[in-house]
Formats: structure tokens, C-alpha cells, sequence
């Protein structure tokens, strides 16, 4: 089948990911965890990370977040929501040719601040931005 | 066959292309509970995600329970009208789908 030949591919990738972070960054509790993980602790901070996500977000299930890297040479961006029971949200790998920028959404358990890791020119820049999530749906 | 789990847009832009996609998966984080019967909901989620155009890496994200249910990801690159892009996914169980298309392609 060709998916199976497909899910290898990826497998690799996967394991070597574990291995490169001496653990599964997916179960880290806190961010100061997931930044050890990443290698990343002590990240300079940095106004060239830009964050769109919403100041107020009624639906907790579904935040868009937008980010952009302004950084040049910029090769990973990596998403924590800090309030989350398990931090680590997602990870990019920007090849060669993309832009990086990435937009995608995120689920946040309760108001909390979004903390963008990029890595440059094996260098670490970190922002953050805050989103309130207000449950009942009423933006209240 | 089965109706994919991928829905890709590109557009080519002044030597950009802007690719959105929108996979229909449940990304359960494994913490919530089945409100009847108290237990939890098995963790499901993709994992892992790349996209590639014309065989060539693009990006490639390493997603968790933090990804909100039938994620949605938009980025840009540099490359040209005649390329195709490819779209894989794996997730926790060892699911995987991918879909490939042309710039433009419906």
C-alpha cells in the first residue's frame, strides 16, 4: 500500500525528532521544559517575531494564530500556549524556499500567553502575545 | 476510494505560492473526558505533517493535542505555476493520508 510506504517516510523523521530532544516534547507539562527540549532556553527576545492571534478569542477550540518571522535565515518556528496541561503546540521546519510565516489555529484550555520560539541561523528569538479566551461564547 | 481527509488550495502570486489546507481530523488531546461515561478519550492527533512541491521540502510541522480539531494551516513560497504540491499527514495511531495537486488545481 502506498500509504504505509508514505507513514515510514515520516516515521524516521519522527524518531529522529525524539531523539534530537532527549524526549517526548509532546508530553512536556511546562514551557520551561519544552524550551530545554528545544534546546532554546535563554531565547533573545525579539520585535521582528510578529503574532496576529486575536485579543480576545470566544472559542477556546479554535484561535487563529498567525505568525511571521522577519528574521532572516529563520529555519524553525515553534508555537507554545502556556496555559495548556501539555505546552507544546507545534513546530515548523521552514525549507529553503517557504516563507516564514504560518498561519494555522490552536486550541487554548483557558487565557494564555503564546509563546513563538524561532530559531535563525542556529540562534533562538523568542515573542510572546496574550489571548483571553472567555468561555461562555459571549465575549464577555 | 475513500473521500480524502485533505482539502489543498494553491495560487501562484508573483512568484509565491500560497497554499491553504484544511484536514478533517478529530485532534483529540487525550485529557478530555467522555462526559457519560467519565472516561478519557483516547489521544488522536497528527503528529506530523509535510508539504512538499515537486518532491522538494517546503515545511514540515510537528504538531500536537494543542492543534485545534480539522487543523488548518496557510503559508507561502517561492516557486512556480507548474509545480505540484504534496500534502502528507501522519498521526498518533499510524494514520496517514496525502493528496497531491497542481498550482491552481480545484
Amino acid at each position: 500500500m502506498a500509504s504505509a510506504a508514505i507513514s515510514t517516510g515520516i516515521l524516521s523523521t519522527n524518531n529522529a525528532f525524539a531523539a534530537a530532544h532527549g524526549g517526548d516534547i509532546r508530553a512536556a507539562k511546562s514551557v520551561d521544559e519544552v524550551l530545554k527540549m528545544l534546546g532554546a532556553t535563554g531565547a533573545t527576545e525579539s520585535g521582528d517575531i510578529k503574532i496576529k492571534a486575536p485579543e480576545i478569542a470566544e472559542n477556546g477550540a479554535v484561535v487563529p494564530v498567525g505568525i511571521t518571522s522577519n528574521i532572516a535565515g529563520t529555519t524553525e518556528i515553534t508555537s507554545i500556549t502556556a496555559a495548556n496541561p501539555t505546552p507544546f503546540a507545534a513546530k515548523y521546519i521552514i525549507g529553503e524556499s517557504a516563507v516564514p510565516a504560518v498561519k494555522s489555529r490552536f486550541k487554548m484550555g483557558k487565557t494564555t500567553d503564546v509563546i513563538v520560539v524561532v530559531k535563525a541561523g542556529g540562534k533562538f528569538y523568542t515573542a510572546k502575545a496574550n489571548v483571553k479566551v472567555t468561555k461562555g461564547g459571549c465575549g464577555g | 476510494m475513500a473521500k480524502s481527509t485533505i482539502k489543498l488550495r494553491t495560487k501562484e502570486k508573483g512568484g509565491k505560492i500560497q497554499v491553504k489546507a484544511l484536514i478533517t481530523h478529530p485532534m483529540e488531546t487525550g485529557i478530555r473526558k467522555n462526559k457519560k461515561t467519565g472516561k478519557k478519550i483516547p489521544a488522536h492527533y497528527i503528529t506530523d505533517l509535510e508539504v512538499t512541491a515537486n518532491g522538494k521540502p517546503v515545511i514540515t510541522a510537528e504538531w500536537s493535542g494543542s492543534i485545534s480539531k480539522n487543523p488548518f494551516i496557510s503559508f507561502k513560497y517561492a516557486g512556480s505555476k507548474s509545480d505540484s504540491v504534496t500534502l502528507t499527514w501522519k498521526d498518533n495511531t499510524g494514520k496517514s493520508d496525502s493528496l497531491t495537486k497542481k498550482i491552481g488545481e480545484k
